[in-house]
């Protein structure tokens, strides 16, 4: 049995009394013990589960899922290094060797004085500006290997963090922009429910995060339940590496999100909009939380909201811990009930039992600011972008080896290669869209469309440049995979491993044609009995490498 | 004698309901999609609808309800659909989303149905 300190259950004891001794509480209880107390020692999580009547290896489940939850004791500065493909081609290795020379450590471990942690992150949401890390909650972009020896002399010698962020997103002009504040709400408010959700499909918007699903159905069967509370959830688990289009609108137009929330809600039904944050963008809480203390005050949040009585409706932040995961909605909502963040079967749905079995809609950042913008500007004007079966414009996230790296609104429709005549993507071999569980398209594809009818993407685009080797492309993807794997369904555990073990067997020139033909029948598999969305796409990037350039991958010399 | 038009794309769920009907003496017209539906609505002016949720769209039937009365169509509805077993929901009629006098589960005995259509017409 532990033994207990009493200074130690009094420290818990005032963090739980923060924020409730409830089940939904428990993650940002345990965030707050990490952040105060640098770990979550076994004894932290006996008190916690105590006072949260709980049992213990329920806090144990959680606090060892969460990749800004568990581990060894910290230092006062973590330094999370971005893993993925993008800081890779911008030279994360020669910064990863500079941080090892710096710090005196390898990734996972915590300096001797107790001051700096280094850990490998597996995407920031900077791909645009990388090499990229985190110092806590702050991140650092284009880092060299000489800023590292400053960054750490920096933090060492003024024991705070008190290092300016440097973010400069480079981006075309946004519709958002003149989007007039609050037009969308006022319109919206001044219709029945029915007619708020009608004009939604009737705009035939689809999601912006990636599965494309149809915004007005999700809202038309969430509206129609009756229930004593419901809630609209705003999805900024921005994690899919090689995105980071809702970091732009998150930081930049918070204001269209919450209109699209506030819309959603008085659409649905819901009394409460939840937006979840992801942990690497802590970051831009504090603005958030301005913005909607701003919007109670004009009387846009709260009571009887826009005067219309009854209609009483508010919006809290919520923090991710670092899981990959919380990306899919129901794994999200697990995530915000205090539970670890894995996906929900389904049925039931969301709209009928999502967040505590109530009735809830998750949407994405950017689907909600285009709410507000289909309120603002009408259907028509929404329908005159894009194509008949994807209406309206989207931002893509465009990083990797071109000269422009950056947030850009394009019209659905636009092909592969004009998109990349915007960004100075000459002489590219490949791009990846829609991240690492999206596809590899080779150059003589690049007529194709970014539309859901061709390409469908929740919008990242990165340049794969003549000088590449894809298959260090497909082995950055399923290393993320294989980190990232909630681990709860045996293909997505058990497939991407295997995969990834493929994948360096062709590097090695010994992968057979009968294994190669088993790994692609392997990941047919994972696409069709992986239990989330997010696993049955994980193959996708090594499907398509192993497809589109089979005579580059397939004929590597034998090592020696 | 009263006009029913049946919206359904299930030539079965048709066949059966118009057959059912029929026989009870109801002059009966089918439409196969929420484009047809409105389409004969406004020609043959029905005095009650049978509709069917999930068509071309899973919510198609929701939302052609509330184009209907939108419209000032004000003549009764029967929402005769396995929406609920099929998507694992749970919706039923009312007035602002669900705009119907019936919310009936299929499958439906006949005599039921029957019962309906003669208690929403006032027969």
């Amino acid at each position: 049995m532990l033994t207990i300190d009493s200074a130690i259950r009094d420290d818990i004891a005032a963090v739980v009394e923060r924020h409730g001794a409830e089940r939904t509480s428990l993650i940002p209880i345990l965030q707050d013990i990490k952040k105060e107390h640098r770990e979550i020692t076994d004894e932290a999580m006996q008190v916690v589960a105590d006072l949260l009547d709980i049992h213990p290896v329920e806090v144990y489940s959680v606090a060892t899922f969460y990749a800004f939850l568990h581990g060894a004791p910290e230092g006062r500065f973590v330094v999370r290094l971005c893993g993925t493909l993008a800081c890779d081609f911008a030279g994360k290795t020669a910064v990863a060797e500079a941080l090892r020379t710096a710090l005196g450590i390898e990734f996972g471990a915590t300096t001797d004085d107790g001051v700096f942690t280094l850990e490998w992150a597996s995407c920031v949401g900077m791909c645009d500006q990388g090499p990229a890390m985190l110092v806590n909650d702050k991140v650092l972009t284009r880092v060299t290997p000489a800023k590292v020896a400053e960054i750490v002399a920096e933090y060492r010698a003024k024991g705070a963090d008190e290092t300016r962020q440097d973010i400069v997103t480079a981006r075309n002009e946004l519709t958002y922009a003149g989007i007039e504040p609050d037009a969308g709400l006022k319109a919206a408010l001044a219709l029945s429910r029915g007619d708020i959700v009608d004009t939604v499909s009737a705009a035939a918007l689809k999601g912006r995060g990636g599965a494309g699903f149809p915004t007005g159905m999700k809202w038309n069967f969430c509206a129609a339940e009756k229930s004593a509370h419901k809630y609209i959830i705003c999805n900024a688990d921005e994690g899919e590496p090689g995105t980071f289009k809702d970091r732009v609108i998150l930081r930049d137009f918070p204001d269209l999100v919450f209109e699209g929330m506030t819309i959603g809600g008085r659409a649905i039904g819901a009394d409460m909009g939840i937006v979840y944050l992801r942990a690497e963008y802590a970051y831009l809480r504090a603005h958030l939380n301005e913005v909607i203390q701003r919007r109670r005050q004009a009387g846009l949040l709260g009571k009887n909201v826009g005067g219309i009585a009854g209609f009483d409706f508010d919006i809290v932040l919520a923090r991710g811990a670092g899981a990959y995961v919380c990306g899919e909605e129901t794994a999200l909502i697990e995530s915000l009930e205090g539970f670890r963040g894995e996906p929900r079967n389904r049925p039931p749905f969301p709209a009928v039992a999502g967040f505590l079995n109530h009735p809830t809609t998750v949407n994405n950042v950017e689907t909600l600011a285009s709410v507000a913008c289909i309120f603002a500007k009408g259907t028509d004007w929404f329908k005159s972008f894009g194509t008949d079966k994807s209406t309206g414009y989207k931002l893509f996230s465009i990083s990797g080896d071109c000269e422009k790296p950056g947030v850009y609104e394009f019209p659905w429709g636009i092909t592969v290669a004009d998109l990349l005549k915007e960004v100075g993507g000459a002489g590219a071999k490949a791009v990846q869209i829609g991240g690492a569980s999206g596809v590899c398209v080779p150059a003589a594809d690049f007529a194709r469309r970014l539309a859901f009818e061709d390409i469908p993407t929740g919008g990242s685009v990165m340049v794969i440049g003549a000088q590449r080797d894809l298959l260090d492309v497909a082995e950055n993807f399923l290393e993320f995979f294989v980190e990232e794997s909630c681990g709860q369904c045996n293909p997505c555990r058990l497939g991407n491993p295997k995969l990834l073990e493929g994948v360096e067997l062709l590097k090695q020139g010994t992968c057979s044609a009968e294994h190669l033909a088993d790994l692609k029948a392997l990941g047919a598999t994972m696409q069709v009995a992986a239990k989330c969305g997010l696993g049955q796409t994980s193959p996708s990037a090594f499907l398509s490498i192993v497809g589109a350039f089979a005579d580059d991958v397939t004929t590597r010399p034998q090592r020696a | 004698m009263s006009k029913i038009l049946i919206v359904d794309d299930d030539p079965d769920i048709q066949e059966a309901c118009r057959l059912v009907l029929e026989k009870e003496g109801f002059t009966v017209g089918c439409a196969s999609n929420r484009a047809e539906g409105l389409r004969q609505v406004a020609e043959v002016k029905p005095d009650l609808l049978i509709l069917d949720v999930m068509m071309e769209e899973p919510d198609d039937g929701l939302t052609m309800a509330r184009e209907l009365r939108r419209g000032g169509f004000t003549q009764p509805i029967i929402m005769l659909t396995s929406v609920n077993a099929a998507m694992g929901i749970t919706i039923d009629r009312d007035d602002e989303m669900v705009p119907v006098e019936k919310f009936q589960s299929k499958p439906v005995e006949p005599a039921t149905l029957v019962a309906q259509v003669n208690e929403l017409l006032g027969l």
